[in-house]
């Protein structure tokens, strides 16, 4: 019975982690449930008849489907002319993921493994972006890919006079813009994960014959895989939402992202409700990459054990 | 309609909430709502039109304010209005003269700051919409009946702006600008003679200039000159036939030409990003303001219909009522009547005041605009036989959106 005593929590522990969590608890409903149930009582909700503004309705039991209801007709319907920007959107971010991910991985395992005592430089110099704003960031591209700008003079070598029109609706534009946007963003997870896997791991792969190549394919990726998707989700999820790097680099209905049908529905009136159900469509559409984030969270600690 | 089940109204909650998309700060947008008045936006909006003059009644929620008083020192005066259509220095000397603070704040099109006003926790004091959103706002009793007697400088106006068909006894607004609305093209990057054409519209679907144009993000604007590209000139129509046609011709239009959808017409194009556009007189008489050094003002043209059968329409100031300063906004608004001030104010916007001072025959002599530009220029003559943009019915405004919805969706 002592025993048993002794192992019976300390009077009050019960509540310790529940009161722990309540901050958390209250910060994720405050700014996360309630603003997504005023997205479903906009969507769900009415339209005022003069000024085409729309009313909330609190009451899911008076909840209208109409505006749900020509989003999806449209997007699956006879006439589907939200699908494209779909798709396109769906297309885009998954090119410029992985895009990111090209660059960043290695300049992530550099940075994590050979730079030494420059290590701290080059953190700084990697954060350096962040310091600039977005907007600006993108505003300097359209400087420089003018048409009689710098990239076209850069290019045009010798004889060769080159004149790409590369702010008028181009995809490649476009996604080169997600790409310098938001390859900052994943180089510091990927660098955290990788500077924590300890290096002698890596030395008792050598040690027991691992070439360089099979090191890197059987303990460094497997061990980073975590922080590969973690940093794909902090890039990947914004990137969904995004409609200002097309406005800026394209402003062409031919490169129109769900981000860019969200905002022009919130800002004409009669059509806010729209933009309520877009947000729901890459709400649903994000929960995939947070169910594999998770998957390989777990698969990451069997292969940490 | 489910609008009528509620009678509260949340709007700022909607905003805030649905612009933060997915990332959920929106907090501030739910707390801002909990501030926020009923709008009674019952009953019949009616549509004024130069064959259907309109006299506003007198706003009984919100009253003129009285004669005589002076602004509030160190008061703030919010103003609402498009990018770089306000001169800084006007901004600035009007708060030296009067001792007050202007909070500039800025949209890109009709519709966005209509929705914005409409919140009204925005708390703008003054607010420059077309007449197309006028019905809507008086209406919605967002707008404050001006007391005339702040207004001195109003006889500086037009003869033909004294008593606008729009507002008759111009009880809520005052004109601000006047514009057309053509085409406008550099002649180093596009080498037809547009003006010569048989239908200078027919500019926009030429192949030749695939990627290297741009379309006016402003649904009405964009749409109305297909029609007029097709010999319609009710550019408000609420035929299906010439929406159809509409709708026809502008997916062909992004399908084909792959046109930039913006309002920034006046610095892109000086800056080479591409050389024809739809546009505003008074941003083609603004290009070569920012055009590079290395690149003569006389490549820049805009064309117009010589007879003035093409879009005409004027620029409006009217008083929020949900403004906290409206004695600064009356005093603002007769400052900018003033001739002097309306003459900096050109210089900057290059949108023409409809003030006797500026004759548009002069109007190159002048220095105002070079000589290329000329047809940029806006004849009081033009209102006569031109076509002004109107507000629609609610079920044609809600189809011609939803077609432009569609061309901007580049489904």
């Amino acid at each position: 019975m002592a025993d048993g005593d002794d192992r019976r929590p300390p009077p009050g522990s019960r509540l310790l982690w529940p009161l722990l969590a309540l901050p958390g608890t209250v910060w994720l409903a405050l700014l996360f449930v309630a603003p997504l149930y005023v997205v479903l009582a906009i969507l769900f909700g009415g339209v005022d008849p003069i000024l085409r503004e729309p009313v909330p309705v609190w009451n899911p039991l008076n909840w209208d489907f109409t505006q749900f209801t020509y989003v999806w007709d449209h997007i699956v319907g006879h006439a589907p002319f939200f699908r494209p920007a779909l798709v396109r959107t769906v297309l885009y971010v998954t090119i410029s993921s992985v895009l990111c991910l090209l660059v960043a991985y290695p300049v992530a395992y550099f940075t994590a493994r050979y730079a030494g005592r420059w290590k701290g430089v080059l953190l700084a110099a990697l954060i350096a972006p962040f310091w600039i704003s977005y907007m600006m960031r993108m505003l300097a591209w359209v400087n420089l890919l003018q048409t009689d700008g710098l990239v076209n003079r850069a290019l045009s070598v010798g004889f060769f006079h080159v004149h790409v029109d590369w702010l008028q609706g181009h995809a490649t534009t476009v996604v080169l813009g997600l790409v310098y946007g938001y390859v900052p963003y994943m180089i510091l997870p990927l660098f955290a994960g990788l500077d924590r896997i300890p290096v002698p791991m890596l030395e008792a792969a050598r040690d027991l014959g691992a070439s360089r190549w099979e090191t890197f394919r059987r303990v460094t990726w497997p061990l980073s895989r975590t922080a590969v998707v973690v940093s794909l989700l902090i890039t990947t999820l914004p990137m969904l939402g995004d409609y200002f790097t097309n406005d800026l680099l394209s402003g062409s209905p031919s490169t129109s992202m769900i981000g860019n049908l969200i905002n022009n529905s919130v800002l004409t009136p009669g059509q806010t409700g729209q933009a309520g159900a877009f947000v729901l469509i890459i709400l649903v559409v994000s929960i995939v990459p947070m169910v594999l984030y998770v998957r390989s969270t777990r698969s990451g600690q069997d292969v940490m054990t | 309609m489910a609008g009528n089940r509620l009678g509260a109204s949340r709007r700022a909650v909607v905003k805030g909430a649905l612009a933060a998309g997915l990332s959920f700060p929106a907090m501030s947008a739910l707390l801002t709502a909990c501030g926020s008045k009923n709008t009674s936006t019952t009953g019949a909006v009616k549509i004024p039109s130069p064959d259907a003059p309109v006299t506003w009644p007198v706003s009984k929620a919100n009253t003129p304010i009285e004669a005589g008083l002076t602004p509030k020192a160190g008061s703030t005066l919010r103003i609402y209005n498009y990018a770089d259509y306000l001169s800084p220095r006007v901004l600035k000397d009007f708060e030296k003269k009067h001792d007050v603070n202007i909070r500039l704040s800025t949209f890109n099109d009709a519709d966005e700051a209509l929705t914005k006003v409409a919140s009204k926790e925005l708390k703008f004091d003054l607010y420059f919409p077309s007449y197309d959103s006028l019905g809507k706002l008086i209406t919605a009793d967002l707008l404050r009946p001006l007391t005339h007697d702040y207004l001195t400088n109003y006889n500086n106006l037009w003869d033909s702006f004294n008593n606008p068909w729009y507002d008759r006894g111009a009880r809520y607004t005052i004109p601000y600008t006047i514009y057309s609305t053509g085409i406008g093209w550099r002649t180093d990057m596009v080498s037809t003679d547009i003006a010569g054409m048989d239908n200078p519209y027919d500019i926009f679907w030429d192949t030749k200039y695939a990627g290297n144009m741009a379309i006016l993000d402003d649904w009405h604007t964009a749409m109305s000159m297909v029609l007029l590209r097709n010999g319609v000139t009710d550019i408000n129509s609420t035929k299906q036939s010439d929406l159809d046609m509409i709708r026809t011709q502008l997916l062909d239009l992004r399908k084909t030409m792959r046109p930039k959808v913006t309002i920034s017409m006046y610095t892109d194009m000086p800056d080479g990003q591409y050389g024809l556009c739809q546009m505003w007189s008074g941003d083609a008489i603004n290009t070569p303001y920012y055009l590079p050094k290395s690149v003569s003002p006389s490549v820049m043209r805009y064309w117009f219909p010589p007879d003035g059968k093409g879009e005409v329409d004027n620029d409006l100031v009217v008083c929020l009522a949900q403004g906290d300063n409206p004695v600064a906004a009356h005093f603002f608004m007769n400052e900018i009547l003033d001739n002097h001030v309306a003459e900096q104010n050109f210089g900057f916007t290059g949108y023409q005041p409809p003030l006797k001072k500026f004759t548009p025959d002069t109007l190159v002599a002048d220095g105002y605009l070079p000589q290329n530009l000329s047809p940029a220029i806006v004849r009081e003559q033009d209102f006569k036989v031109g076509y002004p943009l109107l507000q629609l019915p609610p079920e044609s405004d809600t189809a011609w959106h939803q077609v432009w919805q569609e061309f901007k969706a580049g489904g």
